[in-house]
């Protein structure tokens, strides 16, 4: 048992902890919503703005920040990749231009997927629009011998573990028994 | 049961072989992200389809006790239990590794989001119950009791070796879909040699374990006869 808690600390401690940078700063990428975008509503679009990063790499979280004015007060906003992966939020404006943002798990998806569609849709009662945005969903090649050694190195410990615990409790019951080793050579 | 030692020895033996085929004969696997810990798949789904025999083992000996109160039954439930987490351990941790390298990401979010991992954990956690169940003094009621947490394997085996087909799960499924078809020849060698190494050595390790059980319980009528 102590055996197997060693192995399922490592395994813990192995999980990928890293630090996403949340600032639109760090992000490569922008768009602004356009007149070009609006599906409908009296009001002109403006002061809307996405960044993000057109790279999605597996195993880490993906964000998008956006920036919006009041003209996108209470609406609903939509981020969505299809095949049920996506958020849904809805705008509150607090009187000044409001950030906020968006993520996605880096579990995502498992593939790597080139031009992979973005569905951003806003809707409120004055105004909606729709922008598609381009992805790449990238996945970081795995530097996996250790994984390859440490999953191998399992299968040996296991029957090699049990094999010994199998082996200590038989000499364990032969004592108890008083059939332990001098015993046994005189029988 | 006789020949037992050599059935170990050629499970071994045909393990090393397997390592051999895996690791040298085969170069690295194609289209994979991770061609390197493929080679975990020999190894990785014979002691999971092990570890679902191991637990149907636990299941009708559990079955067998509660309808005849047979003690060869308690033992090879009991046994096989401990067989099926030390194969369980196998399967989890190596396909832990495999993941980490293949999909990425965070392994605690993956095994609680997947339902394959999710439901093969909780699986794994029940028998580890049982065993901790069992290592108190044995006695009847410790005997029946173990024989229903037992039972419960009857749920959990098709859950979690069905789950990868119907509930959300990345984990692929290749027995007895069109997936099998296409395994790669190469593959499929492999694979068979694997599972028949690990079958073998899982026939050993269950005959010394109830060879071992027999002795305990020997010893402990043997004293209770003497007080």
């Amino acid at each position: 048992m102590r055996f197997f808690s060693i192995i399922i600390v490592f395994l813990l401690l192995a999980t990928s902890v890293s630090a996403e940078c949340r600032d639109k700063d760090c992000m490569p990428n922008e768009r602004f919503v356009t007149e070009a975008d609006k599906n409908g509503g009296s009001i002109i679009v403006s002061d809307f703005e996405i960044y993000y990063d057109n790279v999605f790499e597996i195993g880490t979280t993906w964000f998008v920040i956006f920036e919006y004015s009041s003209s996108h007060s209470n609406g609903s906003l939509e981020f969505n990749f299809g095949k049920n992966l996506m958020k849904n939020l809805t705008l509150q404006y607090d009187g000044d231009i409001a950030t906020d943002s968006v993520s996605f798990s880096g579990t995502s998806f498992t593939n790597e997927e080139p031009h992979k569609k973005l569905f951003v849709n806003f809707s409120s009662e004055k105004l909606s629009w729709s922008v598609e945005l381009d992805i790449f969903v990238n996945k970081p090649p795995a530097e996996d011998m250790i994984y390859l050694w440490g999953g191998m190195t399992v299968f040996w410990l296991g029957i090699g573990g049990y094999v010994v615990y199998l082996s200590n409790k038989f000499r364990e019951l032969g004592d108890k028994s008083g059939l332990g080793n001098g015993d046994r050579k005189k029988n | 049961m006789r020949y037992n030692r050599e059935i170990g020895f050629v499970g071994f033996f045909l393990a090393l072989y397997v390592l051999y085929f895996s690791l040298i004969e085969t170069g690295p696997a194609k289209f994979f992200t991770a061609p390197n810990a493929q080679k975990l798949f020999y190894f990785h789904v014979p002691s999971g389809l092990i570890t679902y025999l191991a637990f149907l083992m636990v299941v009708g000996g559990s079955a067998v006790y509660l309808y005849n109160k047979s003690d060869y039954a308690d033992q090879l439930a009991k046994s096989s239990a401990e067989l099926g987490i030390v194969f369980g351990f196998m399967s989890l941790a190596s396909g832990t590794f495999w993941m980490k390298a293949e999909w990425g990401g965070d392994i605690v979010d993956r095994f609680l989001t997947d339902m394959r991992l999710a439901s093969t954990l909780a699986m794994w956690l029940l028998y580890i119950a049982y065993f901790v169940y069992r290592r108190q003094p044995e006695s009847l009621a410790v005997k029946k009791n173990a024989a229903i947490l037992g039972l419960s394997g009857m749920i959990m085996v098709p859950l979690s070796y069905l789950s990868s087909r119907f509930l959300r799960s990345h984990h692929p499924v290749i027995v007895a879909t069109e997936d099998q078809g296409s395994l790669d020849p190469s593959l499929r060698v492999g694979l068979y040699a694997g599972l028949l190494s690990l079958l073998l050595i899982y026939v050993f390790l269950f005959q010394m374990r109830m060879k071992l059980e027999g002795f305990e319980r020997n010893l402990l009528k043997n004293k209770m006869e003497e007080v």
